[in-house]
């Protein structure tokens, strides 16, 4: 646990608030709906429901992620945040495939849904049709995945995100507020085990210390990438919940922690570890959780 | 008949990344490769009849392509210097096994290492503060891979654009410290207006000596003043131009590089690498170069 000498940005998105030093803001989480590509509309609904109720009792933030991989799933997808999804709450959209993310920007933008939008992601990827609608159709907030290809140490991860790595003609982060994203939350992109899995942990503090961004990665990933831990299935489990402590732990602000179902055990392990994490801050730094914090909330 | 000129390349080939193929790679859990730009570079090289080819140095500009694996150095907006340089495991050899095997029997293939020098001035030195000592680790550090290299090319190039903007005095015990009893031949390819720095280039520890003739044709002229009993690497099309030479322009060049250098010449090549150039282009650069190579081998 510690503090960071660079000054740490927060970015504020219909209501919640994402970065700034270990401490102050709970850490955000990130589940995903529609994880399985085919969207279950019923299921959602009701998964959603229950992590903003968790979420309300516990003060630590939830986003849907909305998983979106066909074209035809744009639409009802974004019907369904319309009409589901609270009023003036914030969702990002996760999508793959450029022309599916294109299509979806628009749709966003016409149904006026970019202020409560984070776009899940900028990469290496982009493509010159991204940018030109993205330049159009900006969202509020941006998730920038670091993932370099040819280096896949925190260094690496710097480095496309300073020049892009030789890969793509700026940097990612110059590339972003080109288009007029200002809001950036920094992906430190999780690898599997035996490459380098452990770096998307440890450049979490060197990112923050570096840029001051808000940074956090989809650690759980790297479970799911385990595969010997298919021989211990209830282990597994835990592992994958579990791992999204080590977020906070180092000095991370969000989790993409994996399909909403996992809500009701990812939640309240976040809030245990972000307590933890406060109580140290404020009595080592005198840094004090803001009034919706976990440690507020939990602790009377 | 044994062919009296060979053609060759410097060093990079223009091969576009598909980063969109790498970041789904990514998010579908595969492993990165880069074997399918060393295969596109390769081929056009081989296509265009090219006698040594290189792998294309796809993966990185020239700098950071050894800087990424070096210890001591990291990457930023430049190459930082942080701490002792020293080798650490391959850099490029993996990629020239690779490109060996696809190589035609008689295709010769040429192993390329940044010279230190040069590598020392496109960095940021936070560390040494002294800029011969960094040299020398880097000079130390590639002799490592110039050590492991020679078991799988045919020549190794060493590249030092810097030298033609400022040659320190050690430049010849530099080059030494990388070539010195190495089994392969080896090759320094500086480019740029080394006029001033003749008589020092030809002391060189190595075999041939590779300038920008094409862009610099006045060079030949300076080397005519002195005794030059290195072989030399004739830069015959330009890297820096998209106009193609056509094969009529480059044979009345290389003829006028025999009259000066006679026997000596024994390659022909681009300028400098090819990177900057469109593909198209570049490759109708190599294929003239090889059919005006054919025409002064008879």
């Amino acid at each position: 646990m510690f503090s960071f000498t660079k000054e740490q940005k927060v970015f504020e998105i219909s209501g919640i608030s994402i970065g700034g030093q270990p401490g102050i803001y709970p850490t955000v989480l990130f589940g995903g709906v529609f994880f399985k590509g085919e969207p279950d509309f019923d299921d959602a609904k009701r998964h959603i429901q229950t992590s903003l109720d968790i979420s309300k009792q516990t003060g630590t933030p939830i986003i849907p992620d909305f998983f979106i991989r066909k074209v035809e799933f744009i639409e009802p997808i974004i019907s369904f945040i319309e009409k589901v999804m609270p009023r003036k709450y914030p969702f990002s959209i996760d999508i793959i495939e450029p022309s599916i993310k294109v299509e979806t920007l628009i749709h966003l933008a016409e149904k006026k849904l970019l202020t409560r939008t984070i776009y899940n992601s900028i990469h290496i990827g982009i493509t010159k049709e991204e940018m030109d609608v993205l330049q159009n159709n900006t969202p509020e907030m941006a998730i920038i995945v670091a993932f370099n290809p040819k280096n896949k140490s925190p260094d690496g991860k710097i480095e496309v995100l300073e020049n892009g790595a030789y890969l793509t003609e700026k940097g990612l982060l110059e590339i972003a507020h080109n288009l007029g994203i200002e809001k950036i939350l920094v992906d430190t992109a999780a690898l599997a085990p035996g490459e380098n899995s452990g770096a998307a942990i440890a450049a979490i503090p060197v990112i923050k210390e570096e840029y001051g961004l808000p940074t956090g990665c989809a650690i759980h990933n790297v479970v799911e990438k385990s595969r010997w831990l298919n021989d211990f299935p209830l282990a597994k489990k835990t592992v994958d919940v579990a791992s999204n402590i080590s977020i906070p732990l180092f000095g991370g602000d969000y989790a993409i922690f994996g399909p909403i179902e996992n809500a009701g055990l990812v939640i309240p392990l976040i809030a245990w570890q972000d307590i933890l994490v406060s109580e140290y801050a404020e009595n080592y730094f005198g840094i004090t959780p803001v009034a919706a914090h976990p440690r507020r909330r939990l602790l009377k | 008949m044994k062919k009296k000129l060979k053609t060759s390349v410097i060093g990079s080939y223009p091969i576009s990344i598909d980063t969109g193929e790498l970041i789904n790679d990514y998010f579908s859990d595969k492993l990165s490769s880069w074997t399918e730009y060393i295969e596109q570079a390769v081929h056009d090289m081989t296509t265009a009849g090219i006698d040594y080819v290189s792998d294309g140095q796809t993966r990185d500009p020239f700098i950071q392509l050894f800087t990424r694996k070096l210890k001591g150095c990291r990457i930023r907006n430049r190459t930082e210097i942080i701490g002792h340089v020293e080798y650490q495991d391959q850099i490029t050899v993996e990629d020239q096994k690779f490109a060996r095997q696809m190589l035609p029997r008689d295709t010769g293939l040429v192993g390329i290492i940044t010279g230190p020098y040069t590598l020392t001035k496109s960095s940021v030195d936070l560390f040494y503060h002294d800029t011969k000592e960094l040299c020398f680790d880097f000079a130390t550090a590639l002799r490592g891979e110039a050590l492991l290299l020679q078991k799988y090319v045919d020549l190794i190039s060493i590249d030092e654009p810097f030298f033609s903007n400022e040659l320190p005095e050690y430049a010849k015990e530099l080059i030494g410290t990388i070539t010195n009893g190495l089994s392969c031949p080896t090759r320094l390819h500086v480019c740029g207006d080394v006029s001033r720095i003749i008589p020092q280039l030809v002391e060189m520890p190595v075999e041939i000596l590779s300038h920008e003739f094409k862009a610099s044709p006045q060079l030949l002229e300076f080397f005519k003043e002195y005794s030059c009993l290195r072989k030399i690497c004739v830069g015959a099309v330009q890297s820096d131009d998209v106009r193609v030479e056509s094969i009529e322009e480059i044979v009345t060049h290389i003829k006028k590089a025999i009259a000066i250098f006679g026997e000596n010449v024994v390659q022909i090549a681009p300028d400098c690498g090819q990177r900057l150039l469109p593909r198209e282009i570049a490759f109708r650069k190599l294929q003239n170069l090889t059919l005006a190579g054919e025409i002064i081998n008879g």
